[in-house]
């Protein structure tokens, strides 16, 4: 489909037709071509938008009452007409189509009628399993194994379906129909509720059923799995036979006869476990008199019962609304898209429809709503309400007996009660979970409220999986540890209450231990759990160590993300008693500058990076101190991140500038210094250090005072001048011709190196163009810029005389360079002070796309800008503070972007409304065809999108999509690995079998060689010094052989091949033919640049001179060329 | 690489080296050590009639297909065995006039990186011209006694070049802006002259100086007059005075919708096409 795509994109030869017709004028022919374009962008190969133009007889006709209606509807119960389509399209693709259902329903009635075939038992007791076969285990474990009771299989009394598949909410993929089978009244016993023996009794239910629906033919698997993660409540699920396999998976619940169970006995407050049998006998003297309540258990009891009156309830309410419907579905696209519906404490579709039904009983909801509109009241429900402390029911029966919410509070930390106003449907749901609900409604709403372009796409297609959500990824692994944390903390009384399982018992003191000690650094803690498998019916049931990893995903604030001191109570409060023992050894009495003495941690780091780590340290700290458990930090961090590095320079600049604005005796005042330089916007990948030659290892040229490469030597350091561009003040002298202004330029240019020389002793270099100066080791090169310039080379007069401005390429790179790259440069320098992860992204992006070899096609800035993107726009997502999470993030906006039909709009400083977008959207779709094919734009460059203009080409974009597309599954996944990310670079290297040459490079005239991505062991000599000694010449600047090579390169055969090279110390040079160079070409002076005659039949065409040319890539870089590898067998002459 | 060298040996006892009608070509190497070689395209320089052009007749030589690492110098020491050569000019594609302009600058417009180029080669014989016509290579750019440097060794010496000398360009700057000066000020000197005196058709040019000129006769200067003008006429316009007017607002409002709505279907079916609907 992209290749398609990417095809006529490639071949802008029917853009103007597409011109033509958008210019066709009114009446029925423009009609007609109006019609035809709709076609052909209906086409699945346009792939690509036109404007739309419609005749003025279609525009002006009478609306007929139907049309009016529904431009009305869409107004009021839809944002716009487009949501309002896409939100029809989304529906379309989840829901179920009515083919199939009839096939599911054909396969439901199977079923039915198996499972009342199932023969029955005969009695025995609950202890005695020995009656069942060989092939199947009991699906629960059975801890204690001594429990009171006896067991026979009859076929179920009942069999019901539940769920969101008879509501028609159901969702695809996987479409899950849960089935109730009512277990006969004969046998469960009196005291069933009490010590597990109805779970037992349930698994044993289900083994039996198991056993005999596994011989049937009509089934393809029959497995037990957990649905809702709880260990006590296993079901059976059952898949059809062939080809419909995927189809559905049919979900078997055994539940009590209705009113089986007392209610009175399953309140929260009421014990259902008792110690004596949980613990053993030993334990029965010390705990008798007190039996703590098992809030848990009887919620899993009370949801068994309730199975059909939810069932009842959701259909009541939304039965006929099909606008309820819709939401609900929309409610589970956006829950599953944040995996917040899975495993134990997810906060299911079930659940959400729940909420569905209390804000319709409410009245915040209307039947006749939209779909659209009852997923914005539920989100604004969610975002705006706290269920932790104030609880919701939807009972509203007054009495008396029913127990108040507080209890449930008391037991629970989410509460919302059902219709029975006995159970509490958040039972599962943590905290942290709950708040991460909130945090994700919130931040819908506030995408939805900004009336963004793509709400629809970032509001329910974005995936966030938590690698890219959450700033920090913790493994805890082992889980068996959890067990030890349980025991050490006398959890007792809640492995009681959840049967044993002991991550989740541990789970509430973990996260409020960390909640506490975080403290205000946090935004959000959540965790996650892998869902346990499904299980074969001859297996074991998983252990609840099985998952082997729980995942804490931590969300900082900005301020504490990288603060040292943990700042606790004066000495002489009693609580400073408290927080000696929550930080445990790491606490300790500090005399601060107030005069204060107080408690307080300090955390080491010395660089950035280390600080960034802070949060894990403070993470294993607490967990060890709190829980004896250790965690996993999960971190992307190098030994050095260079940006101490980078501030250095950035303050060299600002006392640069200070100099430059003190300056006297220029003719005129300096008005502003700009930088102009990735480094000075802290997004260069590597950064300078302070040069200091060793002047043995150079030629010296005295009277020049500079240094020289000395041939005998390797190549000196690469030292890139940093541009800063300094205006002048206006004046009337400056001459109005664009050669002298030139020639005026220079002598300011020599000026200013004289003034630095004798005011300040900095060496200095003056050219026609710029001053290098060079000071603290930093090389500087100054370029004098007149504000007028620009405009003059832009002047034409027209015969008339008339004056007017248009665009030249030499204008436009002077505006460029002058004007754009400086405002740029602030306006990024900006960023980086409110975002301080922004320079480990841009940086990080950089280098990727570099080590892809696809640097020399980028630029500097657009990548910058696509990095700043991530930072202005971070919906869905919150704005990144760790450099991987925004790689991550990166990889995936390039990967997924649509270039053709959508400008990556940077509204840096927040500076374009939201009306300003929307005409820069419809300005792109009119003017499409003569855009580059990424285009950027920002408030200062709205148009003309200057920093791709040169580049990348189609093919060159496309590449770079799929090479994101591939790395971003692997370094998920590579993060994500609880065992350590292992190596990182994977990503990083880049593919070498596309190329049709490669020129291997000598190390020796690399002057980055260190920078690669596998750094060499061992490189040559630079010639620096690592003692500072006092230099006045100037070092060798910006000479990279293996760029002056490309360059060449690129000059001679750009019209053959394309060259590809890693800047960062590569040692090979990509080539690649194009496509169209070795179709012969008839002869013309003009292009036998590199190519040769032969006769072809009688006619003499041009091809290739391909060995020629492979000898003049030695030829040309004689010395840096080890070795030219054609791989010939790719092409054909 | 066996391949393509026997098929190389093929083509070459084809036709020997292969022609083109027109024109004769000159196998040329770097240096000895290369084995297959690029190809001078060498023909007459001529042009039709009456067309100008400032190379002359019958001595200049036309050569398409100059390598990148082969220079002025170097072709004029490859050539003069078929007779003295005046003058060798290297350009990136064929001009028919000599460039006219005075020799640039090298502080304001240095040399850009060489690709494949033409050449103009003028003889001071006739005879040399073609006696290159019939000139059979090969010709080594590079050879002992005339190195050619390319690689590391050309790098380092055009960085050495590079590195400028700022008293030549104070001077040449200085020199620049002498003659500037003098030409402004006698521009300044014919305008002042003329002001006031009738050209042949009797007119008179009038020109305003002071503190406040008037209006620029710039594009820029006139759109703005324009926008100011219609600005202040919608000012004074009323919105929905008569019945017609708010019915084609009406109008004008559905119309919109309606081509939303299009714009929004086209865009619906693009992204079903790209199967944008998938959630997951």
């Amino acid at each position: 489909m992209l290749d398609v795509c990417d095809v006529t994109l490639a071949s802008p030869c029917h853009w103007p037709q597409v011109m033509e017709s958008a210019l066709e004028g009114t009446g029925k022919e423009g009609k007609k071509e109006s019609l035809k374009k709709r076609k052909m962008a209906g086409s699945p190969g346009e792939g690509l938008l036109q404007p739309v133009k419609l005749s003025r007889a279609e525009l002006y006709k009478e609306p007929t009452n139907e049309e009016l209606s529904r431009l009305r509807e869409t107004e009021s119960l839809f944002h716009s007409s487009l949501l309002r389509l896409q939100v029809e399209e989304l529906l379309k693709e989840v829901r179920l189509s009515e083919k199939k259902k009839e096939r599911i329903d054909a396969f439901l009635r199977e079923v039915n009628q198996r499972i009342m075939r199932v023969p029955s038992t005969p009695e025995t007791d609950l202890t005695n399993q020995a009656w069942l076969p060989d092939g199947v285990q009991v699906p629960v474990h059975q801890v204690p194994y001594t429990v009171k009771g006896r067991f026979h299989f009859l076929p179920p009394a009942q069999v019901t379906i539940v769920g969101s598949y008879l509501l028609g909410t159901c969702i695809r993929p996987d479409i899950n129909v849960d089935v109730a089978l009512t277990i006969p009244r004969e046998i469960l016993q009196d005291k069933d509720g009490l010590n597990q023996r109805y779970f037992r009794k349930r698994a044993l239910y289900l083994a039996h059923l198991a056993h005999h629906l596994a011989k049937d033919p009509l089934f393809g698997s029959v497995r037990f799995s957990y649905p809702n993660g709880c260990h006590l409540k296993p079901s059976l699920l059952l898949r059809p036979h062939g080809k419909d396999e995927r189809l559905v998976t049919v979900r078997l619940h055994p539940c009590p006869p209705p009113d089986f169970f007392r209610p009175c006995r399953l309140l929260p407050s009421k014990s259902n476990v008792r110690s004596a049998w949980y613990r053993g006998q030993r334990y029965c003297a010390a705990l008798s008199s007190h039996e703590p309540p098992t809030p848990h258990y009887n919620t899993w009891l009370l949801q068994d019962t309730a199975l059909e009156s939810h069932v009842q309830l959701l259909s009541a309410v939304l039965g006929s609304a099909s606008g309820l419907k819709d939401g609900v579905a929309l409610l589970k696209v956006w829950l599953r898209q944040r995996e917040l519906d899975k495993g134990l404490g997810g906060f299911s579709g079930f659940l959400v429809s729940m909420v569905v039904a209390f804000l319709v009983s409410t009245r915040k909801i209307h039947t006749t709503m939209s779909g659209y509109q009852v997923l914005r009241s539920t989100l604004q429900f969610l975002a705006s309400s706290d269920l932790t402390v104030n609880g919701i029911s939807l009972c509203f029966s007054s009495d008396p007996s029913l127990p108040a919410l507080a209890d449930f509070h008391q037991a629970f930390p989410v509460v919302f009660l059902d219709s029975s106003g006995r159970l509490n449907l958040c039972a599962d749901i943590t905290a942290s979970t709950y708040h991460q609900v909130q945090h994700e409604a919130r931040l819908s709403m506030a995408l939805l409220d900004s009336k963004a372009d793509d709400g629809f796409q970032l509001l329910l297609m974005t995936p966030k999986p938590m690698i890219q959500a959450f700033d920090h990824i913790l493994h805890i692994r082992p889980l068996s540890r959890l067990q030890a944390a349980c025991h050490r903390l006398k959890l007792w009384p809640e492995l009681q209450d959840l049967g044993g399982d002991y991550v989740s018992a541990a789970l509430g003191p973990l996260t409020t231990l960390l909640e506490q000690g975080l403290g205000s650094r946090l935004q959000l803690l959540a965790h996650s759990r892998p869902p346990v498998s499904e299980w074969d019916i001859s297996q074991e049931p998983p252990k609840h160590r099985d998952p082997g990893v729980l995942t804490l995903g931590l969300i900082l604030q900005p301020e504490g993300l990288t603060s040292v001191l943990e700042l606790g109570p004066e000495a002489d409060q009693p609580e400073a008693a408290d927080f000696r023992q929550f930080w445990g050894s790491r606490s300790e009495l500090r005399r601060f500058q107030d005069g204060a003495i107080r408690e307080a941690v300090v955390w080491e780091a010395a660089s950035m990076a280390q600080k960034r780590l802070i949060p894990h340290q403070m993470v294993t700290h607490l967990l060890e101190v709190g829980m004896g458990c250790g965690a996993l930090a999960q971190a992307f961090g190098t030994s050095s991140t260079g940006e101490e590095a980078l501030a250095a320079a950035v303050r060299c600049y600002d006392d640069l500038s200070r100099l430059l604005w003190g300056l006297d005796g220029l003719p005129l005042t300096v008005s502003a210094v700009q930088g102009a330089h990735p480094v000075l916007r802290y997004t260069e990948v590597f950064p300078p250090t302070p040069v200091r030659p060793a002047h043995s290892f150079y030629e010296q040229l005295r009277e020049l005072a500079s240094l020289l490469p000395r041939p005998d030597k390797p190549c000196p350091a690469y030292v890139e001048p940093m541009t800063v561009v300094c205006h002048l003040e206006g004046s009337g002298q400056w001459p109005q011709d664009a050669e002298a202004i030139r020639r005026v330029r220079a002598a300011f240019q020599l000026r200013l190196a004289e003034l630095l020389t004798q005011q300040h002793g900095l060496p200095c270099r003056a050219t026609a163009t710029h001053t290098d100066v060079l000071k603290d080791g930093f090389v500087f090169r100054i370029r004098v810029a007149y504000q007028r310039e620009p405009q003059i080379l832009k002047e034409t007069r027209s015969p008339e005389g008339m004056i007017s401005l248009r665009d030249t390429p030499a204008s436009l790179r002077l505006e460029r360079d002058t004007r754009q790259l400086p405002l740029l440069t602030s306006a990024l320098h900006g960023l980086q002070q409110q975002h301080p992860a922004f320079s480990g992204v841009a940086r990080l992006a950089k280098r990727w796309v570099r080590a892809q070899l696809l640097g020399g096609e980028l630029t500097d800035e657009s990548l910058d800008l696509v990095a700043a993107a991530l930072f202005l726009h971070p919906e869905p997502f919150t704005p990144p503070s760790s450099p991987q999470v925004g790689f991550l993030r990166f990889l995936f906006l390039i990967s997924t972007f649509d270039w053709k039909n959508n400008p990556l709009i940077v509204n840096l400083n927040n500076e374009l409304s939201v009306e300003e977008q929307v005409e820069i959207r419809s300005v792109f779709l009119a003017t499409r065809a003569k855009l580059p094919v990424m285009v950027i734009v920002t408030p200062q460059d709205r148009k003309s999108s200057v920093w791709t203009q040169d580049g990348p080409s189609p093919q060159i974009l496309h590449q770079l999509v799929v090479l994101a597309a591939e790395a971003l599954p692997v370094l998920e996944k590579q993060l994500m690995d609880p065992r350590g990310p292992g190596d990182i670079r994977t990503v990083f290297r880049p593919p070498l079998d596309m190329y049709d040459v490669l020129i291997r490079l000598a190390p020796r005239h690399i002057p980055r060689h260190r920078q690669a991505v596998d750094s060499p062991a061992a490189s040559f000599c630079r010639g620096l010094l690592s003692e500072p000694g006092p230099s006045s010449l100037m070092p060798v600047l910006g000479y990279d052989p293996p760029q002056l090579y490309l360059a060449q390169l690129r000059e001679a055969f750009g019209h053959l091949a394309l060259f590809f090279y890693d800047q960062h110390g590569g040692e090979v040079i990509g080539v690649l033919w194009k496509p169209t160079s070795f179709q012969p070409q008839p002869f013309k002076a003009s292009n036998a640049k590199g190519r040769m005659v032969v006769s072809q039949g009688r006619e003499p065409v041009m091809v290739p001179n391909v060995e020629a040319i492979l000898e003049d890539f030695a030829i040309l870089g004689e010395g840096l060329v080890q070795a030219v590898e054609a791989r010939s067998e790719r092409w054909t002459v | 690489m066996v391949a393509r060298r026997r098929k190389r040996a093929a083509r070459e006892s084809d036709s020997g080296v292969p022609t083109l009608p027109g024109y004769s070509a000159i196998p040329i190497k770097f240096s000895e050590k290369q084995q297959s070689s690029h190809y001078l395209y060498v023909r007459e320089h001529k042009v039709r009639e009456g067309t100008k052009s400032s190379w002359p007749q019958k001595r200049t030589l036309f050569v398409l297909n100059v390598p990148p690492y082969c220079t002025e110098e170097c072709l004029s020491r490859l050539l003069s065995p078929c007779g003295p050569v005046q003058s060798v000019k290297l350009q990136e594609k064929p001009e028919l006039a000599e460039s006219p302009k005075e020799p640039q600058s090298k502080f304001f417009h240095p040399k850009p990186v060489p690709g494949f180029q033409v050449a103009y080669v003028v003889f001071q014989k006739p005879g040399g011209m073609s006696a290159a016509l019939a000139l059979k290579g090969p010709l080594l750019v590079s050879t002992e006694s005339h190195p050619v440097r390319s690689g590391v060794l050309k790098w380092i010496r055009d960085y050495t070049d590079s590195v400028p000398d700022p008293e030549a360009l104070r001077v040449e700057v200085d020199a620049f802006m002498e003659t500037y000066d003098r030409k402004i000020a006698e521009e300044e000197a014919k305008a002042k002259e003329e002001e006031g005196v009738p050209d042949e058709e009797g007119w008179v040019k009038v020109t305003r100086r002071g503190r406040r000129p008037v209006l620029p006769r710039t594009e820029a200067a006139s759109l703005r007059v324009l926008e100011r003008e219609r600005r202040k006429r919608a000012r004074k316009e009323l919105l929905n005075f008569y019945a017609w007017q708010h019915r084609e607002t009406k109008m004008e409002h559905i119309a919109q919708l309606r081509k939303k709505f299009e714009e929004d279907k086209q865009r619906i079916e693009l992204m079903r096409a790209q199967r944008k609907f998938r959630p997951y």
